[in-house]
C-alpha cells in the first residue's frame, strides 16, 4: 500500500458527521494499552510488525466485526470483539489497544431516546407517588402494583418494564459509522499510536530534519501553528551535511515542566511521518517516575496516517493564484519550500515563495490571529537585516491589539515590505511591493 | 521619545518589551524568550508585576488586560449571617484573595455573589462538573439579572459574568485568560491537579476566591493551591454550624450480613484475588499498587482471573442481595422523605435503579434528563434518586434529607460531600445518613477510614 493512501478510507454505514480525517487524528492509546520498556533512561516503544501474519489476521478479524457493525448495540459490537480478542492467540495488551483504536473510529448514536424519556418519566412520578403514600411491607406487591398501572397506561408487560426502562444506555447505543481501513494500516496506525502516547507524556520535543526541503516542510509548519506551538530552528552540519534542528513546546514551557501541550506534540507526530529522513527526541515522564528519553527516527518504519499534500495544491494556493495571474503574467507563485536564514541563527519558514519571470524570487510569511507569537519578534529582527527578501502579511484582526498596531507603525521594514488584509491578501496590496523587488 | 514598557497577553502568558534593565532584578517571574525575542511570564504573575512597576513608577503600556470595572448589582436584599460577613472581611483583608473553607450547606455562592458586587469586576466561576456550572448559571442570573456566559459542556458564550467548567478553563484559558478581573474557584481543591492548575496559571485576574469543604488533598498539594488562589483565609467546621445554618444529623452505620450463596462466591473470589496480589508481591496500600495490579493482571491468563475475581468480590461487597433490601426496608421507613441513594458504580445504581422503579442521575444521564430529575426532586415529584458519584459535589439539593449510602470509595472527602447533599438548613428538618457496610468484607476497612473526618464525630 502507497503512502498517499493514508485518508483512503470507506465510511461504512450511514452518513457521518466527522470527516476521515478528523476521526483518524484523534486516535489516541490510553495509558494502559501502551506497550514500551525502559532500560538505561531510555524508553523504547514495542512496536508490532505490521508484516506479522497472525497479527495482520486477527486485525482482519477485528476490522470484519466493525465493518458489520452499523445498526449493532455497543454491548453487542464488545462482545464480539471481546470473543476474538480471548479466542486467539498472541498478547491481549495489543489486541485490545487495535480494538480502541478501531473503537475511535465508531460513531454511535448518542441522541437522546425521547421516547424512552417520556415514558421513565411517567413511570417515576406514579412510583414516587405510590411510594409516598403506600406502605409495602413485601417489594413484590409494590413491584406488581407498577406493573399493573403501567400495563393499563402503556401496555407494557412485567417482564419488559425493568428490560425496558433503561434501555438507551452506552451500552444500548447502536453503531451508525465505521470508518474502515485495511489490516496493514491498522497496524501502522496502531505503532503511530504508541510513539503519540507517549509524547503525551512530555513537554518539549526535538527534530532533526535532513533532506526535507520540499512540500512536506510547509505540511509540518502548518501542523505546529495549528497546534498552537512554538519552535525554534537552527541549522547544524554534521557529517557535512546541513541539518535543521527543530526545537518545539509550547509558550508556558519556559517556566514549567509541563506536559500541557502533549496532546498538541502528539497531534504534531503525525506531520512528522511525512518527513523523508528525522529524529525525533523527547523526555518522556509518566507522572512523578524518573523521565527517559524517547530516540526515535524514520528507520521504525511507521508509515503516514494522515493525507500527504505533495501533489496537493491547497485552496488557498490556488486561490492566490488565480488573482496574481488575473492581474499579471511577470509573477508565478507555489506554496513556501525553503527555510530563510534570519539573523541571529535563526530561520523561518515562508508561507508563499514567489518568482519573477527575471528569476528574482520573494517569499511571504502571514500571521494569523491565531499565530501572532512570532511577529513582533519578526519585525525587530527584519529590522536590523538587509540580506533577506521576505514580504509580511497581517491580518487585520491582529491590527486590534494596540501594542501590534504600534510595531507596526513604527517598524520601517513593514512599511515598505509589508501588507495588511482581512480573509486572504489582496493583489492590490501586494503588487507593488512586488513590483518594487524588479 | 521614552519607550515605555510593554505589557500583552499571549496564550496564558504575558510579554513584556523594553524591560528596564535596571528593573529587571525586580521581576524574579520574567525569563527571555529566544522563541519570540521577548521577556515573558506566567499570565497570574501579573499583579506582581503591575505593583512592581507601580511601586518603581515606571511608565507602562498594558494591553494585556482587557476588562474594566463593571457595576454588578444584584437584584436581591441579601443579608449575610454573621460568619459569612467575617469570610467576606477575611477575603478582603487578605488583599482580595485566598481560600474561604465552609462546610457543604453553608452558603458559599451567596458569598461569592456578595464578593461579585464588592469586586466589580468581570467574573469568570470555575466549577468541576457541568451540572455544577448550571447550577451557578441559574443562581447567577437570578442576583444578578443579566445574561449569564457558560463555557463547557457543549456552551461557548462569553459573558462579563460566566461559568466555566475546569477542563474547559485548561484549554480555553489562554485565549480569554486577560479578559476576567475577577477567578473564582468552586471546589477549589480539585484546583493542584496536574492540568487543572494552569486554569489558574494562565489567567491575569488580579483578585481571586477558593471555596471548598475540604481544601486538603491527599498528594499534599495544597500548598499549590495556596500559591495560585491565596492562602485560606477563612475556615469553619461543620459541628460550628450544625443546628444553626445547617440541619442536625446522625450517621446510621447498619451492618448487613451476606446472603450464603453469595458469601461463598465473595470468599472464593477473594481468594483467588489475595492469592495473586500475594504471588505477585503486590502492595495496594502503596500510590502504584493499583497501576501495577492492572498491568499484572494483563498479562496472563492467572491474572485475568485474579482481575475478574477482583471485580466480582467486589461487586458483591458493594451490592448483595441483603444490601438491596435494606435500601427498601430505609425507602419504607423513609415513606414521605426526600431521600438519595449514594452507590460507588453506575452498575449499581442501575441495578437498584431498574429493580425499585426509580430515577437514575449518572454522568451518562443526558442534559435534559438530567435537569428533569434534579427539578422533580427539588419540587417533590420524585421523592428519591439515585445517583453513583455526579451528586458529591456541590449540586444543590436542599429538600433532600436521607442519604442511603449503599456503597463508596475509602475517600473522606467523598463522604464528608455526601453528607454536605443533605444538611441544607430547612425549618424542623433532621438529616440522616445510612451507611450500609458488608459484614466481614474489605468494606469493614473503607469504612473505617473514611470516618477520621470530624464530621463523622457527631455529638
Amino acid at each position: 500500500m502507497s503512502t498517499s493512501d493514508a485518508d483512503n478510507t470507506t465510511l461504512i454505514g450511514q452518513s457521518s458527521r466527522h470527516t476521515p480525517c478528523a476521526v483518524n487524528q484523534n486516535t489516541m492509546l490510553t495509558k494502559d494499552l501502551l506497550r514500551y520498556k525502559i532500560q538505561k533512561g531510555q524508553i523504547h516503544p514495542e512496536f508490532v510488525k505490521p508484516t506479522d501474519r497472525q497479527l495482520l489476521a486477527i486485525a482482519e478479524q477485528l476490522i470484519a466485526v466493525f465493518e458489520a457493525s452499523p445498526d449493532i448495540q455497543r454491548a453487542t459490537l464488545l462482545e464480539s470483539s471481546k470473543h476474538i480478542i480471548d479466542s486467539t492467540p498472541g498478547t491481549p495488551i495489543i489486541k485490545r489497544g487495535l480494538e480502541k483504536l478501531l473503537l475511535d473510529r465508531t460513531e454511535f448514536d448518542t441522541e437522546p431516546n425521547e421516547e424512552l424519556i417520556a415514558f421513565r418519566q411517567k413511570l417515576f412520578t406514579e412510583t414516587s407517588r405510590l411510594l409516598s403514600q403506600e406502605h409495602f411491607e413485601d417489594y413484590t406487591d409494590y413491584q406488581g402494583k407498577v406493573s399493573q398501572i403501567m400495563a393499563d397506561e402503556s401496555s407494557t408487560e412485567e417482564v419488559e418494564l425493568s428490560a425496558k426502562l433503561y434501555a438507551d444506555l452506552p451500552s444500548c447505543q447502536p453503531v451508525l459509522t465505521f470508518n474502515t481501513l485495511s489490516a496493514e494500516r491498522l497496524l501502522h496506525r496502531y505503532n503511530a499510536a504508541q510513539v503519540q502516547g507517549l509524547l503525551l507524556h512530555c513537554d518539549t520535543l526535538t527534530l532533526k530534519l535532513a533532506d526535507s526541503m520540499t512540500a512536506e516542510l510547509r505540511q509540518l509548519f502548518k501542523y505546529l501553528r495549528f497546534n498552537q506551538l512554538l519552535s525554534t530552528i537552527r541549522k547544524e552540519r554534521t557529517d557535512g551535511k546541513e541539518i535543521y534542528q527543530i526545537t518545539v513546546d509550547g509558550p508556558l514551557n519556559l517556566f514549567y515542566k509541563t506536559k500541557r501541550y502533549g496532546m498538541n506534540l502528539a497531534n504534531f507526530f503525525i506531520a512528522v511521518l511525512h518527513q523523508p529522513k528525522w529524529e525525533l527526541t523527547a523526555e518522556i515522564q509518566f507522572r512523578n517516575n524518573r523521565r527517559s528519553q524517547l530516540s526515535l527516527d524514520e528507520s521504525c518504519g511507521i508509515k503516514p496516517i494522515s493525507q500527504q499534500f505533495l501533489a496537493y495544491i491547497p485552496e488557498d494556493i490556488q486561490l492566490f493564484q488565480a488573482m496574481l495571474q488575473n492581474k499579471t503574467d511577470d509573477w508565478q507563485i507555489r506554496p513556501g519550500s525553503q527555510f530563510l536564514p534570519l539573523a541571529g541563527d535563526f530561520y523561518c519558514f515562508p508561507d508563499y515563495q514567489l518568482v519573477h519571470k527575471s528569476g528574482v524570487e520573494t517569499a511571504i510569511e502571514l500571521f494569523h490571529p491565531w499565530h501572532q507569537g512570532h511577529l513582533i519578534a519578526r519585525l525587530k529582527t527584519l529590522a536590523d537585516q538587509t540580506d533577506v527578501s521576505l514580504i509580511l502579511g497581517v491580518s487585520k484582526e491582529l491590527k486590534k491589539n494596540a501594542l501590534i498596531a504600534e510595531a507596526l507603525e513604527s517598524s520601517e521594514y513593514f512599511s515598505q515590505f509589508g501588507f495588511t488584509f482581512r480573509d486572504v491578501p489582496t493583489m492590490r496590496a501586494l503588487l507593488p511591493i512586488l513590483n518594487s523587488f524588479v | 521619545m521614552e519607550t515605555s514598557l510593554k505589557l500583552d497577553f499571549d496564550k496564558g502568558t504575558l510579554i513584556l518589551q523594553d524591560v528596564p534593565e535596571a528593573l529587571q532584578p525586580h521581576l524574579p517571574d520574567i525569563r527571555w524568550d529566544e522563541r519570540t525575542l521577548t521577556f515573558r511570564a506566567p499570565a497570574y504573575r501579573y499583579r506582581h508585576i503591575v505593583s512592581q512597576l507601580r511601586a518603581h513608577d515606571i511608565p507602562y503600556q498594558d494591553t494585556a488586560r482587557q476588562f474594566t470595572v463593571e457595576p454588578f448589582t444584584h437584584q436581591k436584599l441579601l443579608t449575610p449571617y454573621p460568619y459569612q460577613t467575617e469570610a467576606i472581611d477575611a477575603w478582603h483583608a487578605n488583599g482580595k484573595r485566598g481560600v474561604v473553607t465552609l462546610p457543604t450547606g453553608a452558603g458559599k455562592t451567596f458569598i461569592a455573589i456578595l464578593l461579585i458586587a464588592d469586586t466589580q469586576r468581570p467574573t469568570l466561576v470555575h466549577v468541576p462538573t457541568i451540572d455544577l456550572m448550571h447550577q451557578w448559571y441559574t443562581v447567577l442570573t437570578e442576583y444578578f439579572g443579566q445574561e449569564i456566559g457558560r463555557y463547557g459542556g457543549g456552551y461557548h458564550e462569553l459573558r462579563d459574568l460566566t461559568v466555566t467548567t475546569y477542563q474547559s478553563a485548561v484549554m480555553h484559558a489562554p485565549y480569554y485568560g486577560n479578559r476576567f478581573g475577577f477567578a473564582i474557584f468552586d471546589e477549589c481543591h480539585h484546583l493542584p491537579g496536574e492540568q487543572y492548575q494552569y486554569a489558574a496559571i494562565s489567567s491575569i485576574a488580579p483578585f481571586r476566591l477558593g471555596l471548598t469543604a475540604t481544601p486538603e488533598r491527599v498528594d499534599g498539594k495544597e500548598s499549590r493551591l495556596y500559591a495560585l488562589v491565596g492562602e485560606c483565609c477563612y475556615e469553619a467546621q461543620v459541628q460550628e454550624l450544625s443546628g444553626k445554618t445547617l440541619s442536625e444529623y446522625r450517621v446510621v452505620t447498619i451492618t448487613v450480613e451476606m446472603e450464603d450463596t453469595e458469601r461463598v462466591r465473595y470468599e472464593e473470589a477473594r481468594s483467588i484475588y489475595l492469592n495473586f496480589l500475594k504471588q505477585a508481591r503486590i502492595n495496594m496500600g502503596t500510590p502504584r499498587g493499583w497501576h501495577t495490579f492492572l498491568w499484572k493482571t494483563s498479562q496472563t491468563d492467572e491474572g485475568r482471573d485474579a482481575f475478574k475475581a477482583y471485580l466480582t468480590q467486589k461487586q458483591l461487597s458493594f451490592a448483595s442481595t441483603t444490601k438491596q433490601e435494606w435500601v427498601w426496608k430505609l425507602i419504607q421507613r423513609h415513606r414521605g422523605d426526600r431521600i438519595l441513594i449514594f452507590t460507588q458504580d453506575n452498575d449499581t445504581a442501575y441495578q437498584i435503579g431498574t429493580r425499585f422503579f426509580l430515577p437514575v442521575l449518572t454522568h451518562q444521564t443526558k442534559p435534559k434528563e438530567r435537569n428533569a430529575f434534579l427539578n422533580g426532586f427539588r419540587d417533590g415529584t420524585y421523592s428519591i434518586l439515585v445517583t453513583s458519584k455526579v451528586l458529591n459535589e456541590g449540586v444543590d439539593v436542599p429538600e433532600a434529607n436521607v442519604a442511603i449510602i449503599v456503597s463508596g470509595s475509602g475517600s473522606v472527602r467523598e463522604h464528608v460531600q455526601r453528607l454536605g447533599r443533605i444538611l441544607r438548613k430547612r425549618e424542623g428538618k433532621q438529616a440522616v445518613l445510612y451507611e450500609l457496610i458488608s459484614k466481614q468484607t474489605g468494606e469493614h476497612f473503607v469504612n473505617k477510614r473514611r470516618r477520621q473526618h470530624h464530621a463523622y464525630r457527631t455529638k
